[in-house]
């Protein structure tokens, strides 16, 4: 199995497809074990940018 | 093995979908690896799969006994289901009886009624709808109150407590918010939403396409240019779409256009020359608010496309079909996707009757130009 992308859109497919060593002389295991993992938002948001300053 | 249902499919492209119950994700898998899954899901013995794949693919069994294992574990061993919890739970806080901001909001019939604490509060919510504004009436609908608490933000919603938000989360407030507020508008529950999605929503009259891309990217201003040529703005930031028909709703909020948009829509909307300005030092942003042309904040459309919008200064404009696979990796991430089984179903479905494209622009007229042509499928 391959690693995993969480939530991060800005990383293209190609970055996100890495192999990994342990069926690394099995092509075949390695090319189907190859997967992303994609989580929705939890809950609904707004991309509306907050006001200034930190805290209430 | 223990027997698992709670997994849907989805074959699209040269991947399989699987849409994974427990914590609602998505998994993109080759075929082979999607079959195993639902081998594994109808009790068959990691032996028989691990002999099967071994054959296929022509390797030790030993190697696919591990593999087979392996993906058992990642994706079927209970996960320690960690609920995050966004909104806490303070319902024992005291609720203000002064609140210094009190707005009424006119959306078609329905009128809201919107305490706000105080000018804190009321940034939080009010710029993006200022332009629903009426004066004040006896007679409301809805009855909402916002207020800040020891640094929890609270919203009420006709009496009843909706939750509290520290700062940090304060887009999920307003996320909720927006979805209190689009429930109260389509007499529809959370349950009844496919999802909501962070692009902004276009109509020609009879169907819709949704424009997606990363801040910056020119969802809200092309959306802008598009609304002064004849099509309507369904909604820009929060758009929402519902489980029964998979139909794009209407949202009635402004769209923000950055400082960095004004010249190009200045010519078009003079208004934004006067209208009020907002400094988010947080995210260096500086925008103004614009009215949506839209007047019927019931209306509901089935969608078509979903267009991954760029502008590019001095680039030639493009526009073409992307993989759907690539479409599904952006798209999900970025939005709120209801987490009940047969809403994740009609998702997939409708994800894949949409076609996908990428369309990079630094002409409006062009890109005007081939969003009609999106429109009319002479793309």
């Amino acid at each position: 199995m391959t690693k995993q992308l969480k939530n991060t859109p800005a990383i293209s497919r190609k970055d996100a497809l890495k192999k990994i060593g342990n069926y690394g002389k099995y092509t075949a295991l390695t090319a189907i074990g190859t997967y992303l993992i994609l989580n929705p938002q939890k809950a609904q948001a707004s991309s509306v940018p907050t006001a200034a300053g930190t805290g209430f | 093995m223990k027997k698992k249902t709670n997994l849907l499919y989805k074959t699209v492209e040269d991947n399989t979908i699987v849409w994974l119950g427990t914590g609602n994700e998505y998994l993109v898998l080759e075929h082979t690896t999607a079959d195993i899954l639902k081998e594994i899901s109808k009790g068959a013995t990691v032996n028989e799969i691990a002999k099967t794949l071994s054959k296929k693919l022509a390797v030790p069994i030993e190697a696919s006994i591990g593999f087979v294992l392996e993906l058992e574990t990642k994706f079927y061993k209970e996960k320690n289901s960690e609920k995050i919890e966004i909104a806490n739970n303070h319902k024992n806080t005291k609720r203000p009886k002064d609140f210094e901001f009190i707005k009424y909001y006119k959306i078609n019939d329905i009128i809201f009624k919107v305490s706000f604490l105080s000018e804190k509060e009321l940034s939080f919510v009010h710029p993006k709808f200022a332009h629903l504004v009426i004066d004040e009436v006896i007679d409301f609908t809805n009855d909402f109150e916002v207020f800040i608490n020891n640094n929890y933000i609270f919203l009420y919603v006709n009496n009843r407590f909706i939750g509290s938000w520290d700062n940090s989360n304060i887009h999920y407030f307003q996320g909720k918010f927006s979805m209190e507020l689009i429930q109260k508008i389509h007499q529809k529950e959370e349950n009844d939403w496919l999802g909501v999605f962070h692009a902004s929503a276009i109509s020609n009259g009879e169907k819709s396409m949704l424009f997606l891309g990363d801040s910056g990217n020119g969802k809200s201003t092309s959306l802008a240019l598009l609304q002064a040529n004849g099509f309507t703005c369904l909604a820009d930031d929060f758009v929402p779409v519902d489980a029964q028909k998979q139909e794009v709703y209407s949202f009635p909020a402004a769209i923000s256009i950055k400082k960095s948009s004004l010249e190009t829509l200045l010519p078009i909307y003079p208004e934004l020359e006067t209208s009020a300005e907002y400094n988010f030092k947080r995210l260096n942003k500086i925008v103004r608010y614009l009215k949506p042309n839209n007047n019927d904040f019931f209306a509901h459309l089935p969608c078509t496309n979903l267009v991954f919008i760029k502008y590019e200064k001095d680039s030639k404009l493009s526009c073409k079909e992307i993989s759907k696979i690539d479409a599904f990796q952006q798209l999900v991430p970025d939005s709120w996707l209801s987490s009940k089984k047969e809403n994740a179903q009609l998702f997939l479905d409708w994800f894949e009757s949409l076609k996908c494209h990428q369309l990079t622009y630094s002409n409006n007229e062009k890109m005007i130009a081939t969003v009609t042509q999106l429109f009319d499928n002479e793309v």
